[in-house]
């Protein structure tokens, strides 16, 4: 059940019905908690009793922490054992064979789909493990607490990946009349449309970055095309972050923003304070700070930021192109943070655009390894970016409906939508009115969001 | 009580200018119609134009019907009048085959390439071309008819008058040189499985009943070898397609027969005919036809 779908549509609608008449007000955690595990169980009921597992798992592992704090490791162990068997497994065991291990249990298991949003609520059980021990909160939250912490709907599948010390306190009852419903139809609007009308027709194009379809292209649609998956990822994956926030303002919870203009990057390391803003959060929170920051001299700064990279990677999948894609990005915030002072002090004011280009460039080109999980694709991609198509025969893009697409993301950017904001107030719920019709009128292909498969 | 207002007021706005917007689109179906044909991202949308413009039109007196093989001969290549290709890119011929046999009015002569008749027939496709459900969109899409509007402007397709001298330009030219062996090599391993046969006989069957139906209602239906580099025809499912079919419909005088020198013949991707080799089909072809025509 996908935000995009009718019966999504018409869950939502009956949750929201409910959850504020009088007589359900006093059970409405419980509410959500049962209307998120329907909405978990709809695609695979047979992953809910994982999914009860982990939550149940957690809570232990915290109750036992919270008592002696040496528990807290085994409660993280437990949670990354759940993610890497489950992400990792088909790296060692091949799923199609009829007995991969040979015990039945084992086999079971092996056999089980890659569960949905198991790398973002894995990251919220170590979140509410850590947060929750380190400031020895006493009594600790319920269990029916703890469950919707990590299994809300509007985030379970893919985020934000929001952290225990913010969502937790939120847990009180709700009120129809605080809901802020303009604010929560601006993100649902907006997040609609960079979804339908934005990823999903971009995603007609950037199919043709698939082997072998992508030899057949000319040079310059290959640039084009990395161009185009670099402005749909960001849509498709902002477009569901706002549905989710939206969702969540509509129930009484406010969810952490996840991107913040992130094209308009100048650095790298500006890029990740502006993309998945809570996954970044997170990797420096439980990995970065731990495993030292850059507070035990340059080389093992420059070394820790390639190996939360690394592994930042590698949590979008099991694969060489997402390892690489990940120390890639770690190479690149080593190489730039000796020299970013100097930059920064620089007062040529064509140097900002300049820098912003080439981050943009790099950045997108990066993205062909999340385009390309198979690593010699991918290397085969980026070959044929600099060598001349030998194709007599290519396909034909249409580069004028390339840039329609891409239009909102660009507007975005150039960050107009503030200039509206400040300046057309009064124009501002006709605009999105216009958004909303515009993405049914457009909306291209039904396709899942990208995210959904991390 | 002034925030709930605020947010009321908004919202009625907002949900006003969507209204708005969907009537507007709505009335402009209504005056405009939906004659412009928006352009082809991917071979399934290149298939709707293709149907869209099939059923929209008058039937014409020959329609070619088949896979991305066939698609490769443009309307423009024919110098015979009143042809439409109706090959579908990653489709099967039956789904054409049966979307033509449920028009009320049908062309005199059919041709159905045989070279690739394992795919499935594409149901939703048939469903939606062989009622009136294909005119039932309601609303303009503003976005995509600005972009059908210029690039019909910019790129109307020409006709054979407008391209004849290009076209001649192109034949006078040698074949290419391009090495295609490796995409050649390709795709031969991805053939070189034996066709399965449950499939083939279906729609062997399908091809038998629909061809009967169509020439009980007055057209002749012929069928077509598209010709094929010669390690795909010999790989194992062109092989098997080949004689499951040609057994199938024995009677020589049912089947096309282009009988072009191979030399001249190239095909860049290691499947689909060239530019050149597809002008030079379409050409024999045209005297095909024409003798058919004019006995």
């Amino acid at each position: 059940m996908t935000f995009t779908s009718w019966q999504f549509a018409l869950f939502a609608t009956i949750v929201f019905g409910v959850y504020y008449l009088p007589p359900v007000r006093p059970f409405q955690v419980q509410l959500l908690v049962a209307a998120s595990l329907f909405f978990y169980g709809y695609g695979q009921p047979e992953l809910l009793p994982l999914l009860a597992l982990a939550v149940c798992g957690t809570y232990l592992f915290l109750i036992l922490a919270l008592g002696e704090r040496r528990w807290l490791p085994v409660g993280i162990i437990f949670n990354l054992a759940l993610l890497a068997f489950f992400k990792y497994k088909f790296l060692l065991f091949d799923p199609n064979a009829p007995v991969p291990a040979g015990v039945p249990v084992i086999d079971f298991l092996l056999k089980l789909p890659l569960p949905v949003g198991i790398s973002f609520f894995v990251f919220h059980n170590i979140s509410l493990l850590v947060d929750l021990t380190r400031e020895k909160k006493a009594p600790p939250p319920g269990l029916v607490d703890v469950f919707l912490y990590i299994i809300f709907f509007p985030q379970l599948v893919s985020g934000p990946i929001t952290r225990a010390g913010m969502f937790i306190p939120q847990i009180a009852p709700k009120r129809f009349f605080d809901i802020p419903f303009i604010e929560a139809a601006k993100w649902i609007l907006a997040g609609f449309f960079f979804k339908l009308y934005v990823a999903n027709n971009l995603n007609e194009m950037t199919s043709y970055m698939d082997f072998p379809l992508y030899e057949t292209l000319r040079t310059q649609d290959r640039w084009l095309l990395v161009v185009l998956y670099g402005c749909q990822i960001y849509a498709d994956f902002f477009g569901y972050s706002g549905i989710a926030i939206g969702l969540a303002l509509l129930f009484g919870y406010r969810l952490p923003i996840n991107f913040d203009l992130p094209y308009s990057s100048a650095s790298f390391s500006e890029f990740w304070t502006r993309w998945h803003i809570s996954l970044s959060i997170w990797l420096r929170t439980y990995l970065y700070i731990p495993l030292g920051g850059n507070r035990r001299g340059k080389f093992r700064t420059y070394l820790n930021l390639i190996i939360v990279m690394g592994l930042g990677g590698l949590w979008h999948g099991a694969g060489l192109s997402y390892l690489a894609w990940g120390l890639m990005h770690g190479v690149l915030l080593a190489v730039e943070r000796p020299f970013l002072e100097t930059i920064r002090a620089a007062k040529w004011a064509v140097l900002r655009p300049l820098r912003i280009a080439f981050v943009f460039m790099c950045v997108t080109m990066l993205w062909i390894f999340f385009r390309l999980p198979n690593f010699d694709h991918a290397l085969g991609y980026l070959a044929g970016m600099f060598t001349p198509s030998t194709n007599p025969n290519p396909p034909k893009l249409f580069y004028d409906l390339a840039l329609l697409y891409c239009l909102p993301v660009i507007i975005q950017h150039l960050r107009l939508g503030s200039l509206v904001e400040r300046r057309m107030a009064a124009w501002e719920p006709y605009l999105y009115g216009a958004l909303g019709a515009l993405a049914y009128l457009e909306a291209g292909p039904a396709t899942a969001f990208i995210y959904f498969q991390f | 009580m002034a925030p709930r207002y605020g947010s009321l007021a908004w919202l009625s706005r907002c949900l006003l200018s969507a209204a708005l917007v969907l009537v507007a689109c709505a009335i402009a179906t209504a005056r405009f119609g939906q004659g412009l044909q928006l352009p082809a991202i991917t071979s399934r949308d290149g298939a709707l134009i293709t149907l869209n413009r099939y059923v929209d039109e008058p039937t014409p007196d020959i329609v070619l019907l088949g896979s991305s093989l066939t698609f490769r001969l443009k309307e423009e290549y024919f110098a015979t009048p009143r042809l439409r290709n109706l090959a579908l890119a990653g489709g099967s011929p039956l789904t054409g085959l049966e979307i033509v046999a449920n028009q009320p009015k049908i062309p005199k002569l059919i041709v159905v390439e045989a070279n690739i008749l394992s795919r499935t027939v594409d149901s939703a496709l048939v469903a939606r071309f062989s009622t009136s459900q294909h005119q039932h969109q309601i609303f303009f899409r503003p976005v995509r008819a600005s972009v059908a509007a210029y690039e019909n402007w910019m790129h109307a397709p020409l006709t054979h008058a407008q391209n004849e001298r290009a076209l001649q330009q192109l034949l006078d030219q040698p074949p290419s040189d391009f090495d295609n062996h490796v995409y050649l090599e390709r795709a031969r391993q991805q053939i070189d499985i034996d066709a399965p046969a449950g499939v083939v006989s279906d729609a062997v069957e399908t091809l038998g009943r629909l061809s009967g139906a169509l020439e009980l209602r007055g057209a002749r239906v012929l069928f077509l070898d598209m010709p094929c580099a010669q390690p795909i025809e010999e790989a194992r499912f062109m092989h098997g397609m080949h004689e499951a079919v040609h057994k199938a419909f024995p009677d020589a005088s049912r089947w096309l027969s282009i009988e072009l020198d191979p030399a001249e013949l190239r095909w860049a991707d290691g499947v689909h005919l060239d530019e050149r080799s597809a002008v030079l089909v379409s050409r024999y072809l045209d005297g095909i036809f024409s003798h058919l025509q004019n006995p």
